[in-house]
């Protein structure tokens, strides 16, 4: 479920958020459960294993519309007892009372943005909220009594040194988070950090600085107990996110909400962006009562060849790496029949290595995997 | 119409002199074309001669003029390139002229390609009409450089015309002195017909088209035609005129210019400098063809998809029949697959294909470092010609190696006389002699007026005015001097191959030819370069110079630590898709050698470097 709504806009985020829309939320919430409705059939019987609000900032929305939510889904949906059910949030508008809200509707794991537990690395991201309010809000989902919590954090930024990049990862890891996920400071197109990078106000993030960074966690992050489980993502044993092993693992999900993502029946599709035509266009989708779903602004069938490169690029960010026997029932052959010169060669260069079931990155390989992924994909894809 | 009643002529100077505005002119008066349609350089209509503001091509195009007498004439002017490459261009639009408009700015006087092209005006006969052109600038000379063309070529004064291409001064004059001096074509009428071919482009409805100059006879579409060379026989399509375009006409007769559709599909079957005649009643004697024009430079011309080979051999094809000075045969590199070695009269020529073949074409190419050709004496006796450093033989099969000398000439004022020569011996140059084209003139009390200019004469290695070399003489001299080169001989020389390996292999396309003594230097420059220029790659990439396996000089390009997606979109899977895609689309650019990728500039950085 995808909630586009932030109290501000981060100057590196590209994400499909909008700021300054909060009191639209509750007609929002309306249109996300018409879609729901709308989806019953597409989706069939199927037992939902995992829901996930992202954002946006999801934690903006209010408990009564967030109880309205969780019913409608499970009218329409078959949530299974046991799913995992996530929330995004902010720090800054979390509240135990909130939280605890949010479990009582089903809510188990909560992820915190703290980005940083540093207040002027936090000015130099445009977050609107300081350390201790990350501290606090983290405090409150434990009294809540969320026993499965994640941080995200940046590292990489402008000019940091590994020694304040050392003391974030030592502050996140003194709360003992269940799950941490972890991503280097990239500069998107389009953003404000980009434009103040294009005009020399912010020096672009060094890459070989990043790596060191990266590398340093890894071994870090082993010592305290962490699985690195795929190349962004960290967790205690048994907490990986299960919703998003999904999309590694190249299962399918179905996105709601503006600029919400699936993967539904062989299908990919997008819906459209702006909160307000999506919410025209679920209704007039509803209207009809066709099956035509007009808020879908972009939808693609890939073919077998693209299918698999997905399937091999998805899987390889996972450590544990592509189960090939079962890759090779799933799509009918084998990593080898497919690709078999580029994984050799890529063997070689030592970015590639296979255990007696699985193909799998190198641990150097996770930090050179585009390498590896541009050439796995289908010469003249559309996309 | 008869030939009483035809001048062909064409337009030849020194680059920017004014020969195209000077043809506008001629148009716009003539009615040729309508103020409407009218543009400046109108007969430069390529895009890339509107973009240089140069001429690449020599240009035909038929007016009708009635003269103050009220006598009506039909005028056959070709426009001709002034840039020192395409002399060959203006060589072929003389053989079909009887005269020539010889223009010269009235600011800048007599320069290098002026002489050039007198000098081959005067070899094919042709009548000269100097016109000292531009005398509308504040800066213009006009007397003096009238002056000029008296002492220097032997003009009478009153030979001399003076116009203003720009304004328009003086162009009726120009085409009344046209109709007086240039003589009428000569040739007979009821003699078979000979029609020398003088320029070529392809049609893809009508095929070839050969650009000809009728000698005798007449030709028309409805007799059957022979090639004199081949004895290829063909029936054309259509017989023409330029207006500029293409005018379809009944017949071409004595002495007209004009072009033949022959409907032929290669340009093997009809070769610039080749005589048509009649089937039916063929001539005996073919007209004097031209010498074919010699490649200087040598570049190898690959297509950045190994794919796209069969459509670059096809492009070559088609651009050679409208630049029949373009050589090109097949050659293979370990480095970059298989292309063409492609010889050019000069590295502007060189510029000009490559980018008309991505143009015209639209063709990703990619060109390697350009080369000259070198005579190779080796141990055993062989004599062999190479054009490619690729291929000189290993040191110990070497005996001699000899490269070609040209005798260059250079006219600048002569404050500059001491740079020139310190330019010309730092390249390994030759001094010749000095000519004073214009001498100061010392007034009555001692002090100089007007400054004197000067021809320079040397003799220097071709290889080293090729890349840089005009650039610096005119950076050198403010940008006064001009420059004009002709091959003179071959000469032996301490040559060397410098060899370069990028991650331990030699890659055949970065490898130069060089003289001993700069090899050290250009080695240590090269790798250098290289290290700044190939991309990081997932692996240590050492680079090497070499001297006949000898290292002289390494570095080492780092391996890259990361290129890696963090986010995972949330679901977006297509997004992440473009992003790859995008880095994909970059490295096509790129030629993968082994397993390095090295972008095009990379094989240009020999081009980059400093004595
Ligand atoms: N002031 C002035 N400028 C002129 C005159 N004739 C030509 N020019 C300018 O000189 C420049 C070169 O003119 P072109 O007609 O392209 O010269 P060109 O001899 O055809 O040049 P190439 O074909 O490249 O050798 C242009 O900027 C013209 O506008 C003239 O009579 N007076
Ligand atoms: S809070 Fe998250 S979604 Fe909102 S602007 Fe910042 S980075 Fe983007
Ligand atoms: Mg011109």
């Amino acid at each position: 479920m995808h909630i586009p709504f932030c109290t501000a806009k981060c100057g590196y985020c590209d994400f499909n958020s909008y700021v300054g829309h909060d009191h639209t939320i509750p007609s929002y919430t309306k249109s996300l459960l018409t879609d729901a409705s709308l989806w019953r059939a597409a989706v069939g019987g199927r037992a939902v294993e995992t829901v996930f609000f992202g954002g946006g900032t999801p934690s903006l929305t209010p408990l009564p519309e967030m109880q309205f939510l969780m019913a409608g889904l499970r009218d329409a949906f078959d949530i299974l007892p046991d799913a995992e059910v996530s929330l995004e949030s902010n720090p800054g508008s979390l509240t135990t009372e909130y939280l605890r809200g949010l479990r009582d509707i089903g809510f188990n794991r909560l992820s915190i943005g703290v980005q940083s537990f540093d207040d002027e690395e936090l000015v130099s991201l445009d977050r609107t909220h300081s350390a201790d309010e990350a501290r606090q809000a983290y405090a409150s989902a434990r009294d809540a009594g969320f026993d499965n919590v994640n941080l995200d954090l940046i590292y990489g930024l402008p000019e940091q040194p590994l020694s304040k990049w050392q003391s974030n990862l030592e502050a996140a890891l003194d709360l003992a988070p269940e799950h941490l996920s972890l991503y280097a400071l990239t500069v998107e197109e389009g953003t404000p950090l980009a434009r103040d990078v294009a005009r020399g106000r912010t020096p672009a993030p060094d890459p070989d600085e990043q790596a060191t960074h990266y590398e340093y966690t890894q071994e870090r992050l082993a010592r305290a107990g962490y699985e690195h489980y795929e190349i962004s993502n960290w967790a205690r044993p048994g907490r990986r996110c299960r919703h998003n092993l999904i999309y590694w693992t190249h299962r399918e999900y179905l996105g709601m909400g503006a600029g919400a993502h699936s993967y539904l029946n062989g299908a990919r599709f997008g819906m459209v962006l702006l909160p307000n035509r999506y919410g025209e266009l679920v209704d007039e989708s509803a209207a009809a009562q066709d099956g035509v779903m007009r808020h879908i602004a972009s939808a693609e069938t890939p073919p077998p060849e693209l299918v698999m490169a997905d399937a091999l690029i998805l899987g390889l960010r996972l450590l544990d790496g592509v189960d090939v026997r079962e890759f090779a029932r799933r799509y009918g052959a084998s990593p080898d029949d497919v690709y078999g010169d580029i994984l050799r060669e890529f063997e070689g260069y030592g970015i590639l290595e296979r255990t007696p079931t699985h193909l799998r990155l190198s641990k150097r390989g996770l930090l050179l995997s585009n390498e590896l992924f541009l050439r796995l994909l289908p010469e003249a894809v559309e996309v | 119409m008869e030939p009483a009643r035809i001048r062909n002529f064409c337009i030849i100077a020194h680059i920017d002199h004014g020969k195209s505005t000077l043809a506008d002119r001629f148009l716009e008066m003539t009615g040729t074309i309508s103020r409407r349609d009218m543009s400046a350089q109108v007969l430069d209509d390529m895009d890339l001669e509107r973009e240089k503001g140069v001429t690449i091509k020599a240009k035909a195009v038929r007016m009708a003029y009635t003269s103050k007498a009220g006598t009506p004439y039909e005028l056959n002017l070709i426009d001709t390139p002034g840039h020192v490459d395409f002399g060959y261009e203006v060589s072929r639009a003389l053989a079909a002229c009887e005269g020539a408009l010889l223009v010269v700015d009235a600011a800048q006087g007599i320069q290098a390609q002026t002489l050039a092209n007198v000098y081959l005006a005067l070899e094919a006969n042709l009548t000269l009409i100097p016109v000292v052109n531009k005398i509308d600038l504040p800066s213009a000379e006009p007397e003096r450089v009238a002056q000029e063309l008296v002492d220097t070529l032997g003009f009478a004064p009153e030979e001399i015309m003076f116009a203003s291409a720009k304004e328009g001064t003086g162009a009726e004059d120009l085409l009344e002195s046209i109709i007086a001096r240039v003589p009428a074509p000569s040739g007979v009428g009821d003699k078979p017909l000979r029609a020398l071919i003088f320029d070529s482009k392809w049609d893809t409805y009508k095929g070839v088209i050969a650009y000809c100059r009728v000698i005798d006879g007449r030709v028309d579409n409805k007799r059957k035609l022979r090639l004199m060379s081949t004895d290829f026989t063909f029936e054309p399509l259509e017989v023409g005129v330029f207006r500029p375009a293409l005018d379809a006409v009944e017949e071409l007769t004595i002495g007209e210019v004009g072009y033949i559709a022959t409907g032929l599909k290669t340009v093997k079957d009809c070769r610039v400098g080749d005589t048509l005649t009649d089937d039916g009643k063929p001539a005996d004697d073919a007209v004097p063809g031209y010498r074919p024009a010699k490649p200087m430079v040598f570049a190898g011309i690959y297509p950045q998809q190994g794919n796209e080979y069969p459509l670059l051999r096809d492009a070559l094809d088609k651009l050679q029949l409208t630049d029949a000075a373009l050589g090109f045969t097949p050659e293979s590199s370990t480095a970059l697959g298989f292309g063409f070695r492609c010889g050019f009269l000069g590295l502007f020529h060189m510029e000009i294909v490559q980018e008309r073949l991505e143009r015209e074409y639209n063709l990703d190419l990619l060109a390697t470092a350009p080369s000259v050709e070198y005579q190779v004496t080796k141990t055993n006796g062989d004599e062999i010609v190479i054009d490619s450093p690729a291929e000189l033989p290993p040191p110990q099969e070497v005996g001699q190696i000899r490269e070609p000398w040209m005798d260059i000439s250079v006219v600048c004022p002569d404050r500059y006389i001491g740079t020139v020569m310190e330019l010309v011996t730092t390249n390994r140059g030759e001094y010749k002699r000095t000519e004073y084209l214009q001498h100061s003139i010392v007034q009555d009390d001692g002090t100089k007026k007007g400054e004197g200019r000067v021809l320079l004469e040397y003799s220097i290695p071709l290889s080293e005015i090729l890349v840089d070399f005009y650039d610096n003489l005119k950076s050198r001299t403010q940008g006064y001097a001009s420059l004009d080169y002709t091959f003179r001989e071959y000469r032996a020389a301490p040559l060397v191959k410098l060899d370069i390996l990028v991650n331990g292999e030699p890659v055949d396309a970065l490898s130069l030819i060089t003289h001993r003594d700069n090899a050290v230097h250009y080695g240590r420059q090269l790798t250098d370069k290289l290290k700044t220029l190939i991309p990081r790659q997932m692996f240590d990439v050492p680079l090497q110079a070499a001297i006949g396996g000898r290292i002289i000089a390494r570095e080492t390009i780092r391996a890259m630590r990361k290129n890696v997606l963090a986010k995972c979109y949330g679901g977006d899977i297509t997004r992440k898709r473009k992003l790859l895609e995008k880095q994909k689309e970059g490295k096509k650019r790129m030629k993968r050698v082994g397993n390095v990728e090295i972008p095009q500039e990379a094989f240009m950085a020999v081009l980059r470097l400093e004595k």
